[in-house]
């Protein structure tokens, strides 16, 4: 063994291998650096260069890339709160918090440090793991895969910050969202309206810029400034280093996590960085910090985003299953080498198994490092006014996440979910539970099926995997219960006091008719699902009935809550008739918190962007890029004459363009069909 | 959303909405531009990307001239109704690249994804609106033709309206968990317990699998909801499920391995239709028995009647006739004819054949003279086919097709 391992480093050493693994890594780390284009565009720009070199430079090329996606997808969402891909959008809480404070430096070289580890970690695991990887995955059968989606959904209630009553409102309402489309046990459609397009459910990418991506920039676009002064790290790397290393037992944490949920088929690279992070939430003593600037919630999920990619390669590899679509990808180059996947490539293909490993270990640093040496000068990116950045943005995200199904519809939910996911930030409610749902609901669905059609009653429930999983559900719980009766013995501050207060600043419109607003749209939504799940088969309407209940009754609370205190507000201050009162929800009287600024600001960019997407429907993008970057830029963040005429016209070249130079389509508008 | 007059304004051009802006800090923000230089730019801007669009689309790409003989300045554009990095998409991506190699002129070629409705989105929007001169060319696949079979009312698209470019098949083997007590095809039936079969779902490419099932009155009963193909063959490996197929491809990977080490047993291969349209063995599985044989050896006769008529009916949809380029059929003959002679040539080129042994799964591109023909006898579906398999799916699985 090791002597393959040797001669598949020696062979590196070649130059023309070496350069494909430099290219692949700046191909990767570029594509990385475009929200919604990720892993998939990476390979999908490199694949076709590939047909016609040799296995080893083919290799060498893809991996590069793949190895590296996710140490520059960071930069976007550390930086502009815009997640390059839906895994980052975890890196951003934190990131993203530590960046507003003007330690974005801080931030990004603790995320790049971990990627960096999270890579090597992973591809020692994927060595480490070629004679374990059988027996592995075989013993995860479907009920070991229920429970681990059980453990991630419950992770909602780690992930709301102290509200958990919102938090899993929020999750729940995930779930539904991620239940849109085709059944996975009976292949009926469910709340679809007849449409083929949500069939398929909604586009994981659309969803995720939308509720963190296009909220962030509705809520930042007013900022015609740029932030003034950016806080360097006092003692350069040497103490960002430092820091860093004083959370290694994260960095592994995280990237046996992330190893973890890329080996098992089915859990994904979004759901194992979430996993990470929850389990970081989860194990902190300390968990005020988390979504306000923790290092530690940058580390462990930074960690696992990369080794994910490495664990996919596992079931890749010696299963023939890929885990992902850039994984898929990879798959089909292999085949057309006639490299057949499977258990007997080990035997077969030995090389070629390290030269993979070495590559990822290799390109992982490569990447890392070429991410450090730019940290100062990306870290300045926070000094252009965000109103400027955020017409690019737009821009550029909507492109990207049209690249996945190339359907018009994709952007219209996302920014409708960007709607929403602003009032969710606005309100104080937590968005990640949100997101884990969504990206569980069918996993979740599946297994749950599986389990009850293959095995006998509650037969499964004995297995030794499910009773550790369900240790780990429950003995936390029972810790917390008894935490919380000895806390409230002792003192009357609870946990749910100290963490309310400083939440505020990142919350304005809570406690307003706009909280009572998204109270009532949850209430609403688990209403209206309940109703049209009635009419599925009962194998489709059971899940989907149990989580609307379950989210009636928790957003029913919400709801008595957010009315209750509206009475109590008004009651000492006018008499009104008690009529009326109830008549609140539909806000008749403007609350005082009804109509802020920021909550304009933020509307009005909202209709900024369907106007952008109005005219790409109908002209096309190139005329819709041309309206509305220069009007975006003159009227909204009123940049300089100068300004808005260079940034339109290096955008309309890269439009121009980027459609030979890379697989990106253009959106084409009614116009186009004429034309 | 409460409905507050000013946020129905467009911001900016209501002065009042954009004023109290200024925070209280040290910095101004910037002043605001006149409303003729916004305007002057906006329009200067905007009639350059309308400039682009109009004249662009014909500078750039000249009205197609497919019928001289070549497509050079062409473009060829494969609609792939399925999300990238499928099996597909890697198979149409592959042929795409290596058949613009061969067709006289070398157009560009251009992959679009639009998926959509498990493929039917895609393919309805070609049927309605794609180009007729050959530059436009659907990639066709089970998902698509599935729900065509079935009759499915979101189906707006039919293969009889489209004329096939090349064609590509592959084949597949039913296999079975040996510790389920299954050493050959008679113990699919008089069984004590009937055998699991693991799917994805009853109206996919599982459906070749149920009516052979049904013909030969295997005593199985079925679970539905596995993510894949590689999942259902992993949980035959745990043991949960008894029975599964996979298509040819896959085979190596996921069969052959298991075989050896005696743990699964091979039943049965699909089989491929001939130019006769009869079952024959699968070149890719020479010692395999067919399901036509496995039915002989279980009923001491040969099959026949509307089960088997459904089951040809599928294998040749399915399985021989699986993948394919298509064209609308207001194609002119030219441009058609220029295209499946590429394909022929790329088909039978021997260092392309070498190439792509893998990704084609063993099965030969099939772009003869003969085969538009073939392929239209293959692709009609009786109206007795269609109600015995929408029937099969009602009585058995309970899955009402609209």
């Amino acid at each position: 063994m090791l002597d393959s391992a040797m001669a598949a480093l020696a062979s590196l050493a070649d130059p023309s291998l070496l350069i494909m693994l430099l290219i692949g890594t700046v191909a990767g780390l570029i594509m990385g650096l475009i929200p919604g284009l990720g892993g998939t565009g990476a390979v999908a720009i490199l694949l076709p260069i590939t047909f016609g070199m040799e296995p080893p430079q083919a290799l060498a090329l893809l991996i590069g890339a793949l190895a590296v996606v996710h140490t520059s997808d960071t930069v976007s969402a550390v930086l502009l709160g815009a997640p390059g891909s839906a895994s980052a959008s975890v890196t951003m809480l934190d990131g993203y918090s530590m960046a507003k404070k003007g330690q974005a430096a801080r931030a990004l070289t603790l995320a790049f440090l971990s990627s960096m580890a999270g890579g090597i970690i992973g591809a020692v695991g994927l060595t480490l793991a070629i004679p374990l990887a059988r027996p592995l995955v075989l013993s995860f059968a479907s009920p070991e895969l229920f429970m681990l989606t059980v453990l991630g959904v419950s992770l909602a209630a780690v992930l709301s910050r102290g509200n958990i009553i919102k938090g899993v409102s929020a999750g729940l309402l995930g779930l539904i969202l991620g239940m849109v489309g085709t059944s996975p046990t009976t292949a009926e459609e469910r709340f679809t309206f007849g449409s083929l397009f949500l069939g398929d459910g909604l586009s994981l990418v659309a969803v995720a810029l939308g509720i963190f991506g296009l909220a962030e920039i509705a809520s930042r676009a007013s900022q015609r400034r740029g932030q003034k002064q950016i806080i360097t790290l006092g003692g350069g790397w040497g103490q960002g280093i430092r820091e860093w290393l004083t959370h290694w037992t994260h960095v592994i944490r995280g990237a046996l996590i992330g190893i973890w949920a890329g080996v098992l088929p089915g859990v994904g690279a979004t759901a194992g960085t979430w996993m990470a992070y929850g389990q970081a939430v989860a194990t902190a003593k300390d968990k005020r910090q988390f979504g306000k600037g923790d290092p530690r919630g940058i580390v462990g999920p930074e960690s696992a985003n990369n080794s994910v990619e490495a664990g996919d390669l596992i079931p890749t590899l010696l299963f023939g299953i890929p885990g992902g679509v850039p994984s898929a990808m990879l798959l089909g180059m292999l085949l057309t080498y006639g490299i057949q996947p499977g258990p007997s490539i080990i035997t077969e293909h030995l090389d070629l198994m390290y030269l993979i490993v070495w590559s990822f270990a290799i390109a992982s640093v490569l990447g890392a490092l070429l991410c450090f040496l730019s940290v100062k000068q990306l870290a300045k990116l926070t000094k252009v006014p965000f109103a400027i950045l955020a017409a690019g943005l737009v821009a550029v995200m909507l492109l990207g996440s049209f690249q996945e199904g190339g359907q018009l519809g994709d952007l219209w939910i996302m920014i409708i979910l960007g709607v929403f996911g602003w009032l969710l930030k606005s309100t104080g409610f937590p968005r990640a539970p949100f997101l884990i749902g969504f990206v569980l609901a069918i996993p979740l669905e599946r297994y749950y099926f599986l389990t009850d059609s293959l095995y006998e009653g509650f037969d499964w429930m004995a297995r030794p995997g499910v009773l550790v999983f369900l240790a780990i559900l429950i003995l936390p719980m029972i810790w917390a219960f008894i935490k919380f009766i000895r806390t409230r013995r002792k003192t009357n501050l609870d946990d749910g006091h100290r963490d309310e207060q400083p939440e505020d600043d990142e919350a304005p419109l809570k406690n307003s008719t706009w909280s009572l607003t998204a109270s009532g749209i949850f209430f609403v939504a688990f209403a209206a699902a309940l109703i049209s799940s009635a009419s599925f088969s009962p194998e489709a309407r059971l899940v989907p009935q149990l989580v609307s209940t379950g989210g009636l009754i928790f957003s029913g609370f919400l709801l008595f809550i957010e009315i209750r205190r509206r009475l109590r507000d008004r009651t000492p201050k006018a008499g009104e008739t008690l009529a009326e009162e109830a008549d609140g929800i539909r806000g008749t009287q403007p609350a005082k918190a009804g109509w802020t600024l920021d909550a304009k600001f933020a509307l009005k960019t909202f209709l900024w962007m369907t106007g952008f997407l109005a005219l790409t429907a109908a002209f096309g993008y190139l005329i819709a890029v041309t309206i509305f970057i220069p009007a975006f830029l003159l009227i909204v963040a009123r940049a300089r004459l100068k300004v808005a005429i260079i940034y339109t016209g290096v955008l309309y070249v890269a439009l121009l363009a980027l459609p030979s130079l890379l697989p990106i389509d253009l959106p084409q508008g009614w116009l186009n069909t004429l034309v | 959303m409460t409905s507050n007059k000013s946020s129905l304004e467009p911001p900016g051009f209501s002065p009042a909405g954009t004023d109290p802006q200024i925070e209280p800090s040290e910095q101004p923000d910037p002043p605001k531009h006149s409303r003729r230089t916004i305007l002057t730019a906006v329009g200067a801007f905007a009639l350059l990307g309308a400039a682009t669009t109009v004249l662009g689309g014909s500078l750039l790409n000249p009205p197609s001239s497919t019928e001289d003989g070549n497509f050079s300045g062409e473009t060829l554009e494969f609609l792939i109704p399925l999300a990238s990095g499928g099996g597909t998409d890697t198979w149409a991506r592959f042929i795409g690249t290596e058949l613009t190699n061969y067709v006289p002129g070398r157009p560009g070629f251009a992959p679009v994804n639009e998926a959509g409705g498990e493929g039917i989105l895609g393919t309805n929007r070609f049927a309605r609106s794609a180009k007729t001169d050959g530059t436009e060319i659907l990639v066709g696949t089970a998902s698509t033709v599935v729900p065509w079979v079935l009759g499915r009312s979101a189906v707006k698209y039919s293969f009889e309206d489209l004329r096939p470019v090349v064609v590509n098949g592959t084949g597949g083997v039913i296999y079975a968990r040996a510790e389920a007590g299954v050493a050959g095809v008679q113990d699919l039936i008089n069984r004590d317990t009937p055998l699991e079969f693991g799917g994805i779902s009853a109206t996919g490419l599982d459906i070749t699998t149920l009516v052979a099932f049904d013909l030969l009155e295997a005593d199985v009963t079925s679970t539905f909801g596995f993510e894949g193909r590689g999942p259902v063959n992993l949980a035959l490996q745990r043991g949960e499920i008894d029975l599964d197929y996979q298509t040819t491809s896959a085979y190596g990977s996921a069969v052959a391995g298991i075989v050896k080490e005696g743990k699964a047993v091979v039943l049965m291969s699909f089989g491929q239709l001939n130019e006769a349209g009869d079952v024959i063995r699968d070149p890719n599985f020479p010692d395999v028995p067919t399901v036509a044989e496995a039915y002989e050896t279980l009923h001491g006769k040969k099959p026949s009647g509307e089960k088997y008529e459904a089951y040809k009916t599928l294998l040749g949809l399915t399985y021989t006739y699986q993948k394919g380029l298509w064209v609308p059929q207001e194609t002119p003959e030219n441009a058609y004819e220029l295209l499946r002679q590429s394909s022929e040539k790329l088909g039978t080129d021997t260092g392309f054949q070498e190439k792509a042994s893998k990704v084609l799964g063993g099965y030969p591109l099939v772009a003869d003279t003969g085969m538009a023909d073939r392929v239209r006898d293959a692709y009609k579906v009786s109206g007795s086919v269609r109600s015995y398999v929408t029937g099969l799916l009602a009585s058995k699985y309970n899955i009402h097709v609209e």
